[in-house]
């Protein structure tokens, strides 16, 4: 179904009185805000002092702090955190995603008995959850000495995402016409060539969707890092968060919310930036698989 | 005919067998990365979870089989009976209660579109985004005793009935708490998931049950509900899955507690692998929540292939 039906498909309903209208939108207004309102409580609370906060919550503060928020980022340390979090994500797409497509361009072009075993074995590793293989990985990254260090984390992530991505490629460059390799190959292209000069272009969206979803997952990980990282400068961001919530209470509410605007900014301010590409790529996902 | 000819194979002294043995190695060179990848990463420990749940096996100090003496135990485990239960009423209730709700918004912003629909989708998939770390912040944020929002709120108007209630303390109340922020979180997903498959319905199916005299909710129930029941089938199974897999959220609000009333097979694994360093009981309680999540995936799938309509 191409966009232009889609389009022609959101047109609205003729019937139904306006009453109802108001109460669905109504609703639907109290759940966005019940989303927002979390998210946006803790500037309430960040500049005031703790007895402040504690005597008079509600109130507006009565001059504006930053004390707090320094308080949290000497606890919180979010900024190494942010470092290797996002070498982590880097990692994770250099490593899922070119062997993703490369796989899924032999499974799509390339095919015979063998090559659909293979898949079939690929397939099968997305239905592993990664929960199952925990104590091993850890003991075979122990083993090649990558426990404690990134490229363990790396590594392990882009197993587990292989999988899928090689099926999306896979469909993605069977709906592509064979014409085009053809062609190239008549012109004297060799394998390689066609695939990286000719294939790899075409498939530049089945692409974007995945260095964007490699990248959200790989940034909200938490389970992986966890038990592969132990010191603190290789901490990723999700575990200095968890650090700080084992560590400080919401006693302490002025720090607290401190520490909450600051350890979802990034988060927020990278899906406002991009949030329409998030969103078209979740819904290719979800059409796709 | 040899179209290899007609194609003009770039040199013409190679013969056939060369350019056979170069798709080969082309072959092998492109689907190396990926296989050694999951022989590596997934295939080998995969093996060695199977391997280690038949053991006595610890951190330090030799290995012993002893069949299944591991599952047995858990099974016979009172932690491990809790964290079974705590996982099929998570599942359940997700299935019940997240589903139908996600159906609920996700029709309503198709059938009342206006300017704020985008918005408000890009809003309510924002806390999908969200990393657990984060969710579970705010959570606390919003639950915690005596200082959090909630009971921050009930001590300003004087309700002392809320103000008593511990959410994340009180066995009774804690998995319904966890159970909340969680849908809090993953509605997002299901309402875009679901949003998308009802805009592929074509107009033309709208403007009969239209002609009919359908209102909306009419439309919803009896013609969007079955077209959608596919994608809404491959939703259940994520969230049986998820259950399944379930530990980032609880773990970070509760630590599993109190007591076992949050416990999860996730974090029953964590705890026995990385906290009490039992790998053997770890690796079993592993297989037990790959061999569920088999069975449920599977069972999507021949119910799936037995009314035979595929997406």
């Amino acid at each position: 179904m191409n966009d232009a039906m889609v389009e022609k498909n959101k047109k609205d309903f003729r019937t139904g009185s306006w009453f109802s209208g108001v109460i669905i939108n109504g609703i639907l207004i109290l759940l966005a805000l019940s989303v927002i309102i979390p998210l946006l409580l803790p500037w309430f609370f960040v500049f005031k002092t703790r007895l402040e906060c504690s005597y008079n919550p509600w109130s507006l503060p009565t001059q504006i702090r930053w004390s707090n928020f320094a308080e949290a980022w000497t606890a919180i340390r979010i900024d190494q955190g942010l470092i290797n979090t996002v070498i982590v994500c880097l990692g994770a797409i250099a490593c899922t995603v070119p062997p993703a497509a490369m796989a899924g361009y032999i499974f799509a072009r390339y095919r015979s008995k063998v090559t659909e075993v293979i898949f079939y074995l690929i397939l099968a590793g997305y239905f592993v959850p990664i929960q199952m293989v925990l104590i091993p990985l850890y003991k075979l990254c122990s083993q090649l000495s990558l426990t404690d260090t990134l490229p363990g984390v790396i590594l392990s992530l882009a197993a587990f995402g292989i999988p899928f991505w090689t099926i999306i490629y896979r469909s993605f460059f069977q709906s592509l016409p064979g014409e085009l390799a053809e062609a190239a190959r008549i012109d004297g292209a060799g394998h390689m060539v066609t695939f990286f000069r000719i294939m790899l272009p075409l498939a530049k969206p089945a692409t974007v969707l995945a260095v964007l979803l490699v990248f959200i997952g790989a940034w909200s990980d938490y389970l992986l890092s966890l038990i592969l990282l132990n010191s603190q400068d290789r901490f990723t961001m999700q575990l200095r968060i968890a650090q700080f919530l084992n560590a400080y209470g919401v006693d302490h509410m002025p720090r607290y919310a401190a520490a909450a605007i600051i350890a979802a900014a990034p988060t927020i301010i990278l899906y406002i930036l991009g949030h329409r590409w998030i969103l078209r790529g979740t819904l290719a996902g979800a059409l796709k698989g | 005919m040899d179209y290899d000819i007609l194609l003009g194979k770039p040199a013409k002294d190679k013969s056939r067998k060369k350019q056979m043995r170069e798709i080969i190695f082309f072959k092998i060179f492109f689907l190396l990365p990926a296989v050694l990848f999951l022989a590596v990463f997934m295939y080998y420990p995969i093996k060695e979870t199977f391997q280690l749940s038949m053991m006595r096996a610890s951190g330090l100090g030799e290995s012993v089989f002893i069949g299944f003496e591991n599952y047995v135990r858990l099974f016979t485990n009172e932690e491990f009976q809790s964290g079974l239960i705590n996982v099929f009423r998570w599942a359940f209730w997700s299935v019940v209660i997240q589903i139908p709700l996600s159906f609920f918004i996700a029709f309503s912003l198709v059938a009342y579109r206006n300017k704020m629909t985008n918005g408000l989708r890009a809003v309510y998939y924002l806390a999908s985004v969200l990393p657990s770390a984060i969710v579970a912040m705010l959570g606390r944020f919003m639950f915690a005793p005596n200082f959090g929002i909630i009971a921050s709120i009930s001590r300003k108007f004087n309700w002392i009935w809320l103000d008593k209630v511990d959410f994340l303390g009180d066995p009774r109340i804690a998995f319904w708490s966890v159970f909340f922020v969680a849908t809090w979180a993953y509605i997002g997903f299901y309402i875009v998931y679901i949003m998308a498959n009802i805009e592929q319905i074509p107009v033309d199916i709208r403007e009969a049950a239209e002609l009919d005299g359908a209102n909306r909710w009419q439309y919803a129930i009896h013609i969007v509900l079955p077209i959608i029941s596919y994608p809404l089938r491959i939703i259940a199974v994520l969230c049986v899955v998820g259950s399944l897999k379930l530990f980032d959220l609880p773990y970070l609000l509760t630590g599993g507690g109190p007591g076992h009333a949050t416990k999860t097979l996730g974090i029953i694994l964590y705890q026995q692998g990385f906290v009490n360093w039992q790998y053997g009981k770890a690796a079993a309680v592993g297989v037990v929540i790959f061999l569920l999540s088999l069975i449920f995936t599977v069972a999507q799938f021949s119910w799936q292939r037995k009314e035979g309509d595929i997406g």
